[in-house]
């Protein structure tokens, strides 16, 4: 950035030049040394406790702590003295005075920070004979994933500090003082948090630890593989490790990935589907209403006589946005050029029109958006966003890189979230209504500025309103607009963070464009960044699984239907054949009973998957498909980070890779379709998508690669027909119920997770504290919600901060789906809560 | 659960902080002046006092000495200062004393609960030690007769 300023220094005799303000360890680093570090830990606030990391500075008498310490012009630091070496073992000494030393014992055993640096750096012997501290005798349970012992703690406080600074949860802290501190739970007590194992994974030693890894295995016993976590497209790099053939534990490793070792509770604890005996592992078709085993060869002779005969214009085809790219490539090619039909989608939940315009006002079609990059914003905007919930580590990152500048976040949401704490405003708008809050704070800017922004597209629309009516209708008050606005107007840069609520509800879209196109015009530098669920929905779209649009955000011939649509025709009887990997219709899209109907009336229904899903019942042909474990190929995130996985395991019984299964049906229908190997299909993305022209992501790259422009815009789709939601007054439901993926759990698959479900067993509702006390319910109560057509029983949860009238329940729970509560074309569902009494 | 009138006072004093967390201390403090100790369920209704997790609360109260976490203690808390000062003019004598006076060990509490006897660091009296605390006072150049009359004054 402009205006910094650089200093030289010498660093064991080595001159490095680095910004003012680096860390003496920083810069050693960079001159090429190794500096031992306990208490440190990059993105934490720094305490220096530890002293481990001292270093020689010429001039000053005493040792300094590197890791604290900020670096000047011309100082002459030695990081390998005789007084730094000797001074290293002895702080080592101190910490081993009260270390429990049961390394054989120990889960941490083998690849434990003070094991290491023991080993590494001495003291051969202690002196110390005092009796050691203990602070109990056999290790507690914190929580369904962490198990912990005191005894061996070096007080780095890294947990408590990652608990609070990273994860915003705060339920760590320091008990007691000097050599007797515990980091502990309150009292101790079992934690109700969000279960990130963020303090398992910053721990040195083996203090807070895996439950579900307990005495499994030591590092050397495991093989490990590179992947992407499967669960969002925040898109943390992760390495999973297997014994066995059994996946025990996916860690995030520092210097692995751009997210270092920050992981969500489904990222870390997750994995756990992998291993489960319900896996399908032979396709199965469905031969008088019951399914029997089959062979691949028989199963795709079957597609073969089912996709030839159909009408292709009656044939649909819908793959899940965790596909790998190479799949989702493979997958449009195989539908537009083996099937000719136009008609296939990455997801069922949005509409392609309002997925279209969305693309396009958010500059998805242009180059890659870094998160870090867009952080440093003097302004950053979080709008139709579940972040905290729906992208954990991108909430992380958001707290942690913006609290030294406190100021810059402003959230617009209809529900609390846990990073409303570390923002400047949070903004709380009517459920389906963020459009009229984008507009009200366009048309105050356009006030200020009333010459300049003219003509900007999308003005017109705005000119005849008022700031106080469009306040009202989004339910916010007009001073918290102008604050908005202000500062906007405030800003040199602003950041945008656009979540899948703009999808969810179906508008605030062109709302979003023109507050874009008028922060554009007024001179700021903009980003959008969009914060998306599925794990590689950036990658279905690039790729061109949609109806609208092609690979590379290119033209197609002809355009087709959506998942609304195809539902449609099928209801109709307009549909001859259906083939769908992963996206299972039947519990995502947003209303149950009409997908249920339309799917029995599909056609010939092919379903691909790694599970006997609801919607593979009710299918005619099962293929069994693979994990993100059992694939090699290449994911892209929301910022448009290209990242490559290896494959840990191979596809369970005869299961094959989705590329396979799609290359075979190619295949079998049109000989010499592209084969599956997955290099060779990325190279014909490479060639053939300007996006990732020259993108060649190493499984070593630790940032992955962003991609660049498409040079397309999607322009075309900008117009789209927004949802106005039913917010009308409506005493026998009169409640907004909304709904998107909770903190645990992403769409169904996770729901496969053992570990995930031991999180959190009942279906949840989460209400507003002042509708608690109305009701007189806390957290854990029964309450039973009542929409038009449907009800279920739910426990509740409390969150301040959300509106009364507003109540969410989380789309993952197939005990009492979401969907059900929902029409066809209503974006916000009514409901009534009652207090359940089981008797 | 905190009585009315603890609560109200806690509310008193919440004015006089900009941030509610930095009221935690005082909030303590008001608590273990009207029984003595606190307990955990005290730490989780000064938490939601403060709008904050009740670790945070049991943090402070762990870290500072002088409040009695989880420490239930006699209608009057002697705290007899054993540093340096108070020791080389005969703290230990005075601790000794109290204790077969009281017959309790330090750390105890009479069987009528009306003492709980504890040793503590410097209180920065040093001046005109030995001394101790009883409850919020001083009692400064302390000798036997001193203590007995003291003692005596506590019901
Ligand atoms: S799992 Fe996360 S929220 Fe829970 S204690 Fe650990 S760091 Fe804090
Ligand atoms: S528990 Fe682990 S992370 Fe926390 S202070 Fe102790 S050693 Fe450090
Ligand atoms: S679910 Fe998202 S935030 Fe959580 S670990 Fe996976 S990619 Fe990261
Ligand atoms: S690492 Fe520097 S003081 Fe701990
Ligand atoms: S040593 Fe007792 S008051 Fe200072």
């Amino acid at each position: 950035m402009n205006g910094e300023k650089f200093v030289t220094l010498k660093v064991n005799g080595k001159e490095v030049t680095v910004k003012e303000g680096t860390l003496i360890l920083d810069a050693a680093r960079e001159a090429g040394y190794e500096i031992p570090t306990f208490c440190y830990q990059e993105n934490l606030s720094g305490v220096g406790s530890c002293r481990i990391c001292f270093v020689e500075i010429e001039g000053q008498k005493k040792l300094q702590p590197s890791c604290i310490t900020p670096v000047m012009a011309d100082m002459n630091v030695r990081t390998d003295s005789a007084q730094v070496i000797a001074a290293r073992g002895a702080m080592l000494e101190f910490v081993l005075t009260n270390h429990a030393l049961d390394c054989p014992v120990c889960d941490k055993g083998g690849e434990c920070e003070l094991q290491n640096m023991v080993w590494k750096f001495g003291p051969r012997k202690g002196r110390f004979t005092e009796k050691k501290i203990r602070f109990h005798e056999k290790d507690y349970i914190l929580s369904p994933v962490i198990v912990k012992n005191s005894n061996r703690c070096v007080h780095c406080m890294r947990c408590v500090r990652v608990c609070s600074e990273v994860v915003g949860k705060a339920v760590l802290g320091v008990i007691g003082r000097e050599a007797h501190q515990e980091m502990t739970s309150f009292v101790r007590s079992y934690l109700d948090c969000d279960h990130d194992g963020m303090c398992i994974e910053v721990c040195p030693v083996g203090c807070f630890m895996r439950l579900p890894y307990r005495y499994k295995a030591r590092h050397w016993d495991l093989k490990s593989a590179k992947t992407v976590c499967p669960y969002c497209a925040t898109g943390c790099r992760m390495t999973i490790q297997e014994r066995d053939g059994v996946v025990v534990r996916s860690i995030a490793r520092l210097g692995s990935g751009f997210n270092g070792r920050m992981m969500c509770a489904r990222g870390r604890f997750g994995y756990d589907f992998l291993n489960s005996k319900e896996r399908l592992k032979t396709p199965l078709l469905k031969v008088g209403g019951v399914f029997k085993e089959v062979s691949w060869d028989k199963a795709l002779g079957v597609i073969r006589e089912k996709f030839t005969r159909a009408d292709p214009k009656k044939v649909f085809g819908v793959a899940s946005a965790r596909l790998t790219n190479e799949e989702l490539y493979l997958f449009q090619k195989l539908v537009r050029s083996v099937f000719n039909s136009p008609n296939l989608d990455s997801t069922s939940r949005w509409n392609e029109n309002a997925s279209a315009a969305f693309i396009s006002a958010a500059g998805i079609p242009g180059r890659g958006t870094g998160i870090y990059g867009a952080m440093e914003a003097d302004c950053v905007f979080i709008a139709g966003a579940q972040i905290s919930d729906e992208n954990p580590v991108t909430d992380y990152i958001v707290r942690y890189t913006t609290a030294a500048k406190r100021n810059s976040v402003i959230i617009a949401s209809s529900r609390a979230m846990k990073l409303d704490s570390s923002s400047r405003m949070s903004i709380r708008h009517l459920p389906g209504r963020l459009g009229s809050l984008l507009n009200a704070t366009a048309l105050s800017l356009y006030m200020d500025y009333p010459e300049r922004l003219e003509g900007t597209p999308g003005i017109d629309g705005i000119k005849g309103k008022t700031v106080e009516g469009l306040g009202q209708v989004s339910g916010v008050e007009v001073s918290d607009i102008k604050s908005l606005a202000g500062v906007l107007r405030g800003s040199a840069s602003v950041s945008i963070l656009a979540g899948v609520d703009f999808l969810r509800f179906r508008e605030g879209i062109l709302g979003l464009r023109l507050l874009g196109a008028i922060l554009k015009t007024l001179g700021k530098q903009l980003e959008i960044l969009p914060l998306l669920d599925r794990s590689n929905q950036r990658g279905a779209w690039d790729m061109g699984v949609h109806p609208l649009f092609g690979p590379g955000y290119g033209e197609v011939k002809e355009k087709g239907l959506g998942v609304d649509g195809m539902l449609e025709r099928a209801n109709e009887g307009a549909s001859d054949a259906f083939y769908i990997i992963g996206e299972d219709i039947l519990s995502m899209y947003p209303d149950r009973a009409f997908a249920a109907r339309a799917l029995s009336r599909a056609g010939f229904l092919v379903y691909q998957d790694m599970f006997m899903t609801e919607t593979a019942q009710i299918s005619d042909l099962v293929l069994p498909g693979a994990s993100f474990a059992e694939k090699a190929g290449t994911f892209t995130n929301q910022e448009g980070r290209v990242q490559a996985a290896e494959p840990l395991l191979s596809p369970k019984g005869e299961a094959k890779t989705d590329l396979e299964i799609i290359s075979a049906i190619g295949s079998s229908i049109a000989p010499g379709f592209t084969g599956a190997d997955p290099q060779r299909v990325f190279e014909e993305i490479r060639g053939g998508l300007k996006t990732y022209e020259g993108i060649f992501p190493g499984l070593n790259d630790s940032n992955g690669v962003m991609v660049k422009g498409s040079g397309n815009t999607l322009k075309e789709f900008e117009e789209v027909k927004e949802a106005v939601s039913d917010l009308g007054k409506n005493t026998s439901y009169p409640y907004y119920l909304i709904t998107g993926n909770h903190l645990f759990h992403s769409g169904r698959l996770s729901r496969r997770s053992e570990i995930l479900r031991g999180l959190l067993m009942e279906p949840v509702i989460e209400i507003s504290s002042i509708l608690a006390d109305e009701l007189g319910v806390e957290d854990g109560s029964r309450v039973m919600v009542n929409g038009r057509e449907s009800g279920a029983v739910f426990s509740v949860r409390v969150k301040k901060g959300t509106p009364k009238e507003v109540v969410f329940i989380p789309e993952n729970f197939e005990k009492a789906p979401a969907n059900r509560f929902f029409k066809r074309g209503e974006t916000v569902a009514r409901v009534n809560i009652t207090v359940h009494s089981s008797f | 659960m905190l009585s009315e009138k603890v609560r109200g006072e806690i509310r008193g004093v919440l004015r006089n902080y900009k941030n509610l967390r930095s009221a935690c201390m005082a909030a303590l403090q008001i608590i273990q002046r009207e029984a003595g100790h606190i307990t955990e369920a005290d730490m989780s209704d000064v938490a939601s006092l403060l709008g904050v997790n009740p670790v945070q609360v049991e943090e402070v109260g762990a870290f500072y000495t002088m409040y009695n976490v989880r420490k239930p203690v006699g209608r009057h808390h002697i705290q007899v200062c054993t540093n340096l000062s108070c020791s080389l003019l005969g703290a230990g004598h005075i601790v000794n004393f109290i204790e077969r006076l009281l017959k309790i060990k330090t750390g105890g509490t009479t069987q009528d609960k009306r003492f709980t006897l504890s040793t503590v660091e410097c209180l920065g009296s040093c001046a005109t030690a030995p001394m101790m605390q009883v409850d919020e006072d001083y009692y400064e150049n302390l000798t036997e007769e001193r203590i007995n009359e003291i003692l005596d004054g506590l019901k």
